[in-house]
């Protein structure tokens, strides 16, 4: 990739950069977070910040934010030293946000959420709206950023990607400067995705800075000029995006060579799957799961499939190709009008509960809102879908160590941080090390068929790692498992076959020896049955 | 560091010890006894503190169940109506002029019956609205409240044409005559709950649902029945509250209780259980209600007029409040 | 599949509200012909006034996923020391405006409460509404007084042959709207409702925005207690009992949500409080068990949140993403 001309001319001219961080430090609880940063952000520059969870990457932002204040050195934002109190200091300056959890107001429309904190009113002093120089100024945001709709559109009406674009445009609203974008692309379609990079290209042109975080690696190195890499609160690189590689990145992220991504699959997936369930040690005629000709008007059609014992089958696709409700019918969270499910021959029905019981389990998309008991301990979490195993009526007695014993063994098995005691709340995890409670919580329950829904999003290199072994450990066991990701890498990482869904069909099968990269995102674009 | 630093560093830790513990309630219950038994006359006695006691044992039978109801994130408004419904129809049951069964040697079991089945009539339509037609619980409740103890009045006219039923069968007044039955009776409904809540399956249920409804239905947990289930044992505890009512008064009459809907909310909210759900304990709620108790009757010993008890008791509300806050505060820094 | 037929079921939902009110005027209107006469109508209105005005103040708590039950007892004690004042011989404009100043004052303890002390606003106006009730009590010495004539005399006073609690009213209820619908700060108080912990991160003046709610729902209470007074006559140790329960049902008939950010002054709330209103009306005019009334309103009232809730599944159900066109 090149860097248009435009922003280097810009550069010369403008040679000072916008924002630069120099050896800030910061502690928590006289824990040092950051240990003497400094980088610097340059006019049209797009800067990659990366680093696991925990390098400090949030704390840096809350400082340039006016959220923190930091304990040593300098931030200097348009040449002079910039000390901002609180959010509004950061404004002031043109340095704007776009959270991974995106601050709109749904219940508002698209106009209001723009100009919330500065509304145009009507001369004279008087506090009300100017309704039509609201609208006009509204629009021609929305038309900068490329979005077609009505001003007065409510928030909740418009998909995760258009949101986005709303924040952007919120951002060029307050003439910001510097624009923070973090995690922008967890919740986006790669069509949204890339309208999103075409804007930011755009913007670069116009001499905006940004600052760009994200665990997605490829996008980074795709999309930033600038790139810097923070481990333990240091930052361990630096510089032109285009002098790193992928690998070379997570190696400087996570401080060791990191011979793989994906751990070593077992030998059975040479053979295939069908081998895979053949040598699997529990061995049974009918597959783990048989899904045939599963409807359900405007979300998915005709579905038919099996899951092998032992096997570990991908379900990828665009976001909105019917993947995570196709897992939200399996699990009986949403009704289907034709077609049935089979757990080992016996057709399943009922809702979450009856189908636990027959074994099934399913790590939701949302690990806080489906997935955790955000206040509840550690412990109430990991035992919560197994519990009636410890009491079998409501009335009866739990069984309380052997409650606690479980919780030990599974907090082991998925190597949950020791740090953490039994009756810590789940909210003050990481990432990661929430995942991990959400899968040792349905490990315990021993499942034959386990269906992930992005089991790894928004988790640190390392952790993705532990996380890929426990899917295939739980494999090896003679469990079925599905896998649903947006990343195709990952599939193809540790898959023993895909599927491939567009409109809510399958469009594609690939057996390990066919993964391809461009093929699966062929059939997830259109379809190659065909 | 100056010693004088130090001692003052250690009598705050000392203090966060203090309010951060579960038992902070209780003490705050020693430090309104202290403060009241040199002031008030008769108020250490131990005939008073047996008042206090049998005093507060609805509010307790009331308070215990809508713990159940709060740890799940709801609210449970319509425990008066209950009270009052109950009696009503446990009255008209055993009643001496008009009862159904009246003077029969199975009128005082059958009315008891009948009165727990009113309660968990309630409960059931209240939780029955909430879990499976997902109405607000506030909403739920109120209107209920006003359902049921219109209907209790309406009741008692169409039968006896009088809003209270005298004359109940001297069995049945032998639970208000006998502290001791009547002690009994909360303290074992008490202790179920607070075994329900801590070591049974449907317990920790409770807690789950309060914590995360979604997460819990997915995980497995029968949401709708177990919110069905907290409604059903917030309006049987309300028909024990009834129960220990109707035979202390000696009447059966819709407009018992109606007075205690604050002190059941305020009791347990001061204990510490939470209005978002999630969090609470029998056991605090227990000293909430006793706390409340001593305060009501001390105040009341002190020859306070009624207006000034009113005062006090909301500013004694904030303070525990405020408290709670503060403790919330200290459990989350440290 | 069910999509095309739903729609204009879906519209018809919402229009609940308005049916259910429409269906209980034509009730009444069939069991008696003294019930559609406009003077009973405007009588319904008057007495509606009082509920409106106190709703309107606590739609703005609701809003915010508040509440304020304190605004029954904020009206006691405004009603108490006014009442003792008039009795005392000062002018009535005086009194009047102490009524308001106990309101603003309320309304800003309330405040200070839920902002400055962070209290959960459930409990602290709990607490307040106590303090309230025992303060009015007392300065009332739990007696009821028998007010001057000058208050009756404001409940009847007509201007354009409209009574003038209406007038007051109508202002109230006009001012909140625009405010709700036309100013920043009413556009604000939607987003804090909404998510408080994103409005503040969007550099909202969230403390400010918490505080006036109150501050403006004690104002409410206190103009609520003037109408109130000015139908009555007279202060008894009951005034203002329960106001605090009609106010949030009011709010929720009309739509008003109790976890904030949904909920409109107008027609929302107005309606639920006349609705409330007539039904009473209603029930006396047709002469209804009195003994009935709180039976037949608790049915009305549950229906109509039993709609809503109906009406929100059904809208959450309708609006899932589809994958495909059908």
């Amino acid at each position: 990739m090149t860097t248009p001309s435009a922003s280097n001319e810009q550069r010369a001219i403008n040679d000072e950069p916008i924002v630069s961080f120099a050896a800030i430090e910061r502690s928590f609880f006289g824990v040092k977070v950051l240990k003497g940063v400094s980088f610097e952000v340059g006019a049209g520059r797009v800067v990659g910040l990366v680093g696991e969870n925990g390098a400090g990457k949030s704390t840096l932002m809350n400082l340039l934010g006016g959220v923190l204040q930091p304990d040593a050195g300098q931030l200097r934002a348009n040449g002079r030293p910039y000390a901002p109190k609180n959010p509004n200091d950061a404004r002031a300056v043109g340095i704007a946000f776009v959270h991974q959890e995106l601050n709109l107001f749904p219940n508002l429309s698209i106009a209001e959420n723009l100009f919330l904190t500065d509304f145009p009113l009507i001369g004279g002093g008087a506090p009300w709206i100017d309704r039509s120089a609201l609208l006009a100024r509204a629009t021609a945001l929305l038309h900068q950023v490329g979005l077609v709709h009505g001003p007065e559109t409510l928030v909740e009406r418009l998909p995760p990607g258009e949101r986005q674009l709303v924040e952007i445009a919120k951002a060029l609203g307050a003439d910001a400067r510097v624009i923070i974008l973090d995690e922008p692309t967890t919740s986006l379609s790669s069509r949204e995705c890339e309208r999103l990079f075409a804007l930011m290209r755009q913007l670069r042109e116009r001499g905006i800075a940004m600052i760009y975080i994200s665990h997605a690696l490829g996008d980074v190195l795709r999309i930033c000029d600038d790139l810097v890499v923070l481990r333990d609160g240091e930052r361990v690189g630096g510089g032109e995006a285009k002098e790193f590689t992928h690998d070379r990145l997570v190696s400087l992220m996570v401080g060791r060579q990191l011979n793989q991504l994906y751990p070593e699959r077992r030998a059975s997936r040479q053979v295939g799957s069908d081998q895979a369930a053949k040598q699997a040690p529990e061995k049974s005629a009918a597959p783990r799961l048989a899904v045939r000709s599963l409807s359900q008007p405007g979300i998915v059609r005709d579905i038919s499939f099996d899951l092998a014992a032992g096997e570990v089958l991908g379900i990828s696709g665009l976001l909105g190709a019917g993947r995570s409700e196709l897992a939200r019918i399996l699990f009986g969270l949403d009704p289907c009008v034709s077609g049935e499910v089979r757990l080992e021959g016996r057709r399943l029905d009922g809702g979450p509960r009856r189908r636990i019981e027959r074994g099934l389990a399913f790590l939701t998309e949302d690990r806080r809102q489906e997935g955790l008991c955000m206040e509840a301990s550690i412990a109430d979490n990991i035992a919560l879908v197994t519990l009636s195993a410890h009491g079998r009526t409501p009335a009866r007695w739990l069984d309380f160590t052997g409650i606690k014993s479980a919780v030990s063994r599974m907090r082991e098995a998925v190597r949950l941080s020791p740090k953490a005691t039994d009756a810590q709340a789940v909210r003050t995890l990481s990432g990661g090390n929430q995942q991990k409670v959400v899968l040792g919580k349905w490990l315990l329950a021993e499942p034959k068929v386990l269906i992930l829904d992005e089991p790894t999003r928004g988790i640190d290199v390392g952790a993705k790692f532990e996380i890929y072994q426990l899917i295939h450990q739980l494999a090896d066991r003679g469990a079925g498992v599905l896998v649903i990701s947006s990343e195709i890498e990952e599939l193809i990482g540790i898959c023993d076959r895909i599927l491939v869904m567009r409109q809510g069909e399958i469009t594609g099968e690939f057996r390990c020896d066919e993964f391809d990269r461009e093929k699966i995102l062929g059939a997830a674009l259109h379809s190659s049955r065909a | 560091m100056t010693r004088a630093s130090a001692i003052t560093i250690d009598g705050r830790r000392i203090a966060n010890r203090i309010v951060g513990s579960e038992f902070f309630v209780l003490c705050l219950c020693g430090v309104a006894f202290t403060v009241f038994a040199p002031f008030t006359p008769g108020f250490a006695s131990p005939e008073n503190l047996g008042n206090i006691l049998v005093g507060c044992l609805p509010l307790l039978l009331l308070a215990t169940g809508q713990t159940l109801v709060l740890i799940t994130g709801g609210i449970d408004l319509s425990v008066t109506a209950s009270v009052g419904l109950s009696s009503v129809v446990g009255a008209l049951v055993m009643g001496g002029d008009a009862g159904w069964l009246r003077g029969s040697p199975a009128a005082m079991p059958v009315a008891i019956v009948a009165m727990l089945a009113t309660g968990a009539f309630v409960g059931f339509f209240n939780g029955a609205c909430i879990a499976w037609l997902r109405m607000p619980a506030f909403m739920v409740t109120l209107t209920t409240t006003m359902f049921f103890s219109g209907f209790a009045i309406w009741l008692a006219k169409q039968v006896v044409n009088a809003e209270s039923i005298y004359n109940l069968p001297a069995a049945f007044l032998a639970l208000g005559h006998r502290a001791w039955l009547a002690a009994l009776l909360a303290v074992l409904a008490t202790v179920f709950a607070h075994l329900l809540l801590a070591r049974t399956l449907l317990g920790r249920w409770l807690y789950a649902v309060g914590h995360n409804p979604r997460t819990s239905f997915i995980s497995g947990v029968p949401v709708a029945g177990v919110t069905v289930g907290a409604y059903v044992l917030s309006g049987m505890f309300a028909a024990m509250a009834s129960i220990l009512l109707t035979a202390r008064l000696e009447t059966g009459s819709p407009n018992h209780g109606k007075a205690l809907l604050l002190d059941v909310i305020g009791a347990a909210v001061i204990g510490g259980t939470s209005l978002f759900g999630g969090k609470g304990k029998v056991l605090w709620t227990v000293y909430g209600v006793l706390f409340l108790s001593l305060l009501g009757n001390g105040l009341n010993l002190l020859n306070l007029s009624d207006f000034l008890i009113t005062i006090i008791k909301g500013g004694v509300i904030l303070v525990a409040a405020l408290l709670d806050v503060w403790r919330t505060k200290l459990v989350r820094g440290s | 599949m069910s999509a095309p037929n739903s729609k204009p079921f879906l519209r018809l939902l919402d229009f609940a509200p308005v049916a259910l009110f429409a269906a209980v005027l034509l009730v009444f209107g069939l069991m008696s012909d003294k019930f559609l006469t406009v003077a009973n109508l405007l009588q319904v209105l008057v007495q509606a006034s009082s509920t409106a005005v106190v709703a309107t103040g606590m739609t703005f708590v609701l809003l915010t996923a508040g509440v304020d039950l304190s605004v029954g007892a904020i009206m006691f004690v405004g009603a108490g020391l006014a009442g003792k004042m008039a009795l005392g011989g000062q002018p009535l404009p005086l009194c009047l405006l102490v009524m308001l100043g106990v309101g603003l004052l309320g309304g800003a303890v309330n405040a200070l409460l839920v902002t400055r002390l962070k209290l959960v606003a459930f409990i602290a106006t709990l607490a307040t509404l106590y303090i309230g009730r025992g303060t009015g009590r007392w300065i009332t010495q739990t007696r009821a007084m028998n007010l001057p004539d000058s208050f009756l005399a404001l409940g009847s006073a007509k201007w354009l042959g409209v009574p003038l609690p209406l007038w007051i009213a109508g202002a109230v209820i006009l001012v909140a709207q625009l405010v709700l619908t036309h100013t920043p700060f009413g556009r604000q108080l939607y987003a804090l409702g909404n998510n408080a912990e994103a409005a503040k991160k969007a550099g909202l003046r969230t403390t400010r925005l918490l505080a006036s709610v109150y501050i403006l729902s004690g104002l409410c209470a206190g103009i609520g207690g003037i109408l109130a007074l000015s139908q009555l006559g007279s202060v008894s140790p009951k005034f203002g009992e329960l106001y605090e329960f009609d106010a949030i049902t009011a709010a929720v008939l009309g739509g008003t949500s109790l976890f904030g950010g949904r909920g409109k002054v107008f027609p929302g709330t107005v309606l639920g409080a006349v609705l409330l209103k007539s039904i009473f009306n209603g029930l006396v005019i047709v002469q209804a068990d009195p003994y009935l009334y709180p039976l037949i309103t608790s049915a009305i009232i549950f229906l109509a949140v039993l709609i809503d809730g109906l009406r929100c599944r059904l809208i959450d159900r309708m609006e899932r993403r589809k994958v495909f066109g059908s």
